[in-house]
């Protein structure tokens, strides 16, 4: 099992290796300063990670490109993705109201435990005025610490850290963002704080009715913002 | 491995489906948003869907040291909970009884008592069900975030709720299906064998409340502890569907005599009340051995012979069925 484990890493490895292997860092995200709907647009080729486990379901890709706006203004940067998905896998849940569920006579019910929702995210060097390198596009690594900015069709929007595949944390922290799903495409956008010129910043979509979670997703190789 | 394993032994012949310890841990454990439909102890009406439904058939485990596939059960598999509709019968006025609110289509131990067929004779009996904290937790490996782990001084599997993301590998991979996931919290839970109660010295609240007294706790490793007699020394209970690799720790004496009607007092080796083809495929092989000990030790009690396994498994009083030790699986920190 180990051997196995040990082959998905390779099949990742290799994926990554081959994405990387492409004209990837002359790739730019230009950013605009005016309004959103005037920054340039950039199309980015996602990949999608091939199944981790032998007990994964065909990891089919279905979702080929995202187009990315970015926009710096009032010392924020302004981050739109926006890609084709043919359903929206988004739910509302039942607000948790505040206080100890055990003296409540009403509980919040679990509506389904069989369903995962739309997510995106962008992933970009903790302390991005330091680049020596870029990290580990598979969640950094412990010289390249990750900050990625999560935004889920359910949940919300958090921040991560990371320092290599498994280490993924929740800080605890949101961050204004917001989504919709209309004609068959998701227009997600997340506010962050401001980026110099020259850092290193990667996405990731992730698709519900494909049972998207975790390292199951779709990722663009590393991008510069400029 | 852990320092020391707790262990439940379960008697079937003494299972009466009174769902007293399904109550006794929902209330301690489950009565929280989101875990409505969990039920970490559960007790299903055997031959049956069991809960959740077709859960034995679904996959999971391991073989040839390979997780194996599973699909996710679903909520109708679970069961659905619903509430009555009191307000609409008792305050609006009606003369139809109280119904389900919705309508109720699915629910654990839907089908209880429902059995099956031998010849033309119906038959059944109760399994009650907790995690097994497996020695071999396929939980445990098939977790990316390494949030389940087994605890080092007494074998139990929890999850680290800081951890888990909610990813639900555990539960596809765990061949009972123990592993439930909340979508309130966006964690996945299980039955943590009551640790907190353990390590102040009590039973697990199954344990504690079952009317039948079926229940036995301890270490496996303690040559005093009731469990490490059943399963070590007089060899008369089996972990559940051992082929499914995981090594369970919980252990079941299989149901040996029901009575029926005409033929009291012969065994199901010699007239067989239920079919062993079915114990087989619920224990394996090994509970045609089982059962046979189980006779010769019945038959010489019954010719005025006391038989130790016997008497273990009458199991009294609560000093006979437990021995909890807490100052055996501390670890010196």
């Amino acid at each position: 099992m180990r051997f196995r484990v040990g082959v998905a890493c390779m099949l990742v490895a290799a994926a990554v290796a081959a994405a990387e292997s492409k004209p990837a860092p002359t790739q730019q995200v230009t950013v605009g300063t005016v309004d959103l709907k005037s920054a340039p647009v950039q199309k980015i080729a996602l990949n999608r990670t091939p199944p981790l486990f032998d007990t994964d379901e065909p990891a089919t890709p279905q979702i080929a490109t995202i187009d990315v706006r970015a926009l710096r203004a009032a010392g924020k940067l302004q981050v739109q993705m926006t890609w084709r998905d043919a359903s929206n896998d988004s739910a509302t849940l039942e607000a948790v109201p505040e206080g100890r569920s055990e003296t409540r006579f009403h509980k919040v019910p679990t509506a389904e435990d069989d369903r995962f929702f739309d997510a995106a995210a962008v992933m970009v060097p903790a302390n991005s005025t330091a680049v020596a390198a870029t990290p580990s596009l598979q969640m950094g690594d412990p010289q390249g610490v990750v900050t990625i900015y999560y935004w889920n069709a359910t949940r919300g929007a958090m921040r991560m850290e990371a320092a290599g595949r498994g280490t993924t944390r929740r800080t605890g922290q949101a961050f204004p963002a917001q989504g919709e799903y209309r004609n068959g495409q998701w227009t997600v956008t997340l506010d962050l704080p401001d980026l110099p010129a020259g850092t290193p910043v990667a996405f990731a979509v992730w698709n519900g009715s494909q049972k998207d979670r975790d390292g199951r997703k779709y990722f663009t190789v590393w991008q510069v913002l400029k | 491995m852990s320092k020391h394993q707790y262990a439940m032994v379960m008697d079937l012949n003494k299972c009466l489906g009174c769902q007293t310890c399904t109550i006794a841990c929902k209330k301690l454990w489950t009565d929280r948003d989101g875990t409505g439909y969990m039920y970490w102890n559960n007790v299903e009406t055997r031959p049956g869907m069991g809960y959740p439904r077709q859960w034995d058939r679904i996959g999971g485990g391991w073989k040839d040291g390979q997780l194996q596939p599973s699909a996710l059960p679903t909520m109708d598999d679970y069961g659905r909970p619903f509430e009555y509709d009191y307000a609409k019968r008792l305050y609006e006025g009606s003369n139809k009884p109280v119904m389900p609110e919705g309508g109720a289509h699915s629910g654990p131990n839907w089908d209880e008592d429902v059995g099956a067929l031998n010849g033309d004779e119906n038959y059944f009996f109760y399994l009650p069900r907790i995690c097994n904290h497996c020695t071999y937790p396929a939980c445990l490996e098939a977790c990316p975030r390494k949030a389940i782990y087994k605890r080092e001084e007494d074998g139990i599997v929890v999850i680290d709720q800081d951890r888990c993301q909610g990813f639900r590998y555990c539960i596809k991979a765990c061949p009972y299906k123990k592993i439930y996931f909340n979508e309130v919290t966006g964690k996945s839970e299980k039955c943590i064998f009551c640790y907190p109660r353990l390590e102040k010295g009590e039973v697990n609240a199954c344990a504690a409340q079952c009317p039948g007294r079926l229940r036995f706790v301890g270490l496996l490793d303690d040559p005093e502890s009731p469990v490490h007699k059943l399963v070590m020394k007089f060899q008369v209970a089996l972990p559940l569907f051992p082929e499914k690799g995981t090594q369970p720790n919980v252990f079941y004496v299989p149901p040996f005599n029901p009575p029926r009607r005409g033929n009291y007092g012969k065994s199901i080796l010699e007239d067989p009340r239920l079919p062993l083809d079915y114990l087989v495929y619920l224990f394996g092989e090994d509970v045609k051995r089982v059962i046979a000990r189980l006779e010769t030790e019945l038959k010489s009690a019954q010719g005025g012979t006391s038989s130790e396994v016997l008497q273990l498994l009458v199991g009294r009083d609560a000093e006979t069925r437990y021995r909890i030790r807490p100052e055996l699986v501390q670890i010196k920190l």
